[in-house]
């Protein structure tokens, strides 16, 4: 009897704490919802600017999902399965973009595009100008999200029994045949949790895109613009828009990943 | 000769196997017993080719396999926990080394379906691997280590696993198998498991062979 009304205690305790953490998420979401204004609101349902820039977020953070992930499987394989010297500061260095300011990730980011760069210089050679670009808007993204890529398939890859693949090995399948037959597929779950999770963080990221391109503007730039210039009034309908597009997209995505 | 093992050796830790030499004829069933850390696993991973030997040669076929890959290896290997693909149906674990030999759709059915019919799992084709029994499982598992025709048969502890009436099926289907003249390596902790179906055993203990007969 004691048992049961120390855990009930500890249930009702923590229900509380919980409780009060989901409040703090959900209520300055909901607020916003609430305080937006009908003429404004459809207003700016109507405004190009506010289409264009969600259209550019979400396609320009689908594109270097889809492209980082070319890159960033490879290596999460590699990690799960292989031991080798400097492991551990290679996977401290993957998780740096998360721990370090995003404004500073930007900066870095811009020495390494402008035309003073070897990647700048490269790209002017051609006509192209990375500063300012949809380009550089991506490698903004992919620099700061897809960490969360490559420890999810990480993850996902060495959750595979190794047995699974030497049997696949013994049945007489190369390691590309492993990789894609059985270790990929057994890994699914991580893996589209990990691209869900990149292009969720790629699309949401303000401070490293502002810095390498003001324009042409994703919408978390556009939230900002209009809140400096114009004040809260007319970037409460844009933040709401956003927020609920991209609610949309990951109840569908969540839907998907969990058929 | 089958299969000939010559002067194997190799290492792990403080832990030395061989140097050990022995052969097989073709359709021989060799039971390899020896107590838990005897090196028996290892020796099977060895010609399977999980590992590398340090010393030795591995000859199958008259073919020297020491350090071909476990891919290029006429090595079939039936894992003790059976290792069936819990992505793919009993069908598509069957037919997984055939497809990635590239056969033909038509041919690739005809041995599932002939598979299917010596282990008596033609009503399981469809079913997800993960519904299956444990004598089930490791008679799909055993369609599949042997569908590729496999020139030796390694058989990792493949009644421990079984309870008591399953383990007398179990026993059934592995005469069945060797007397389709499948070379078979049967590794157990148990030698009276194989009795009656060996036809040359190899007792292993620390890494040597304490007997051969």
């Amino acid at each position: 009897m004691r048992f049961n009304n120390s855990f009930n205690l500890t249930y009702i305790l923590f229900t509380l704490l919980g409780g009060t953490i989901l409040i703090f998420l959900i209520a300055p979401l909901l607020g916003l919802f609430f305080s937006l204004k009908a003429p404004g609101f459809f207003a700016t349902i109507h405004d190009s600017d506010v289409s264009n820039s969600i259209y550019r977020t979400l396609l320009i953070s689908a594109l270097v999902t889809l492209v980082a992930s070319l890159f960033a499987l490879p290596l999460a394989y590699i990690l799960a399965r292989k031991k080798f010297p400097l492991k551990g500061l290679i996977e401290a260095i993957i998780d740096l973009p998360i721990v370090i300011p995003h404004s500073a990730a930007g900066i870095a980011l811009l020495g390494f595009i402008s035309r003073d760069s070897l990647l700048g210089s490269l790209a002017s050679s051609v006509g192209l100008n990375l500063v300012g670009s949809s380009a550089a808007i991506g490698m903004a993204m992919a620099f700061v999200s897809v960490p969360f890529l490559i420890n999810s398939a990480r993850d996902g890859f060495a959750a595979v029994p190794v047995r699974l693949e030497q049997a696949a090995e013994t049945l007489g399948a190369s390691r590309y045949q492993v990789f894609t037959q059985i270790s990929l597929p057994l890994a699914k779950r991580s893996v589209i949790s990990g691209l869900v999770l990149m292009f969720a963080r790629g699309m949401s990221e303000f401070g490293a895109v502002v810095i390498v391109a003001y324009h042409p503007m994703t919408t978390p730039v556009l939230i900002f613009d209009r809140f400096n210039s114009y004040g809260l009034d007319y970037a409460r309908p844009v933040a709401a828009i956003f927020i609920a597009v991209t609610l949309i997209i990951f109840i569908f995505l969540r839907i998907y990943q969990k058929r | 000769m089958m299969l000939q093992i010559e002067s194997l050796e190799y290492s792990v830790g403080e832990f030395n196997l061989g140097p050990l030499s022995f052969e097989l004829e073709k359709g021989g069933y060799l039971a390899i017993s020896g107590p838990s850390g005897s090196g028996k696993s290892l020796l099977m991973e060895l010609i399977a080719g999980l590992r590398k030997a340090k010393h030795g040669r591995i000859i199958i076929d008259s073919v020297n396999h020491t350090f071909t890959p476990p891919r290029e290896r006429p090595v079939g290997l039936l894992f003790q926990d059976y290792a069936l693909f819990p992505h793919l149906s009993v069908y598509d674990n069957i037919a997984f080394p055939l497809r990635i030999l590239k056969k033909e759709h038509r041919q690739i059915e005809s041995r599932v379906n002939d598979l299917a019919e010596f282990f008596s799992i033609e009503t399981l084709k469809h079913r997800d691997v993960g519904t299956l029994s444990g004598g089930e499982r490791q008679r799909v598992a055993l369609a599949r280590a042997i569908a590729y025709e496999p020139s030796v048969l390694i058989l990792d502890e493949p009644l421990s696993a079984l309870d008591e009436e399953l383990r007398e099926d179990a026993r059934e289907t592995l005469k069945g198998l060797k007397d389709s003249r499948q070379t078979i390596i049967h590794v157990t902790h148990n030698r009276n498991e194989v009795e009656g179906l060996a036809s040359k055993s190899i007792v292993l203990s620390q890494g040597f062979i304490k007997s051969l007969f």
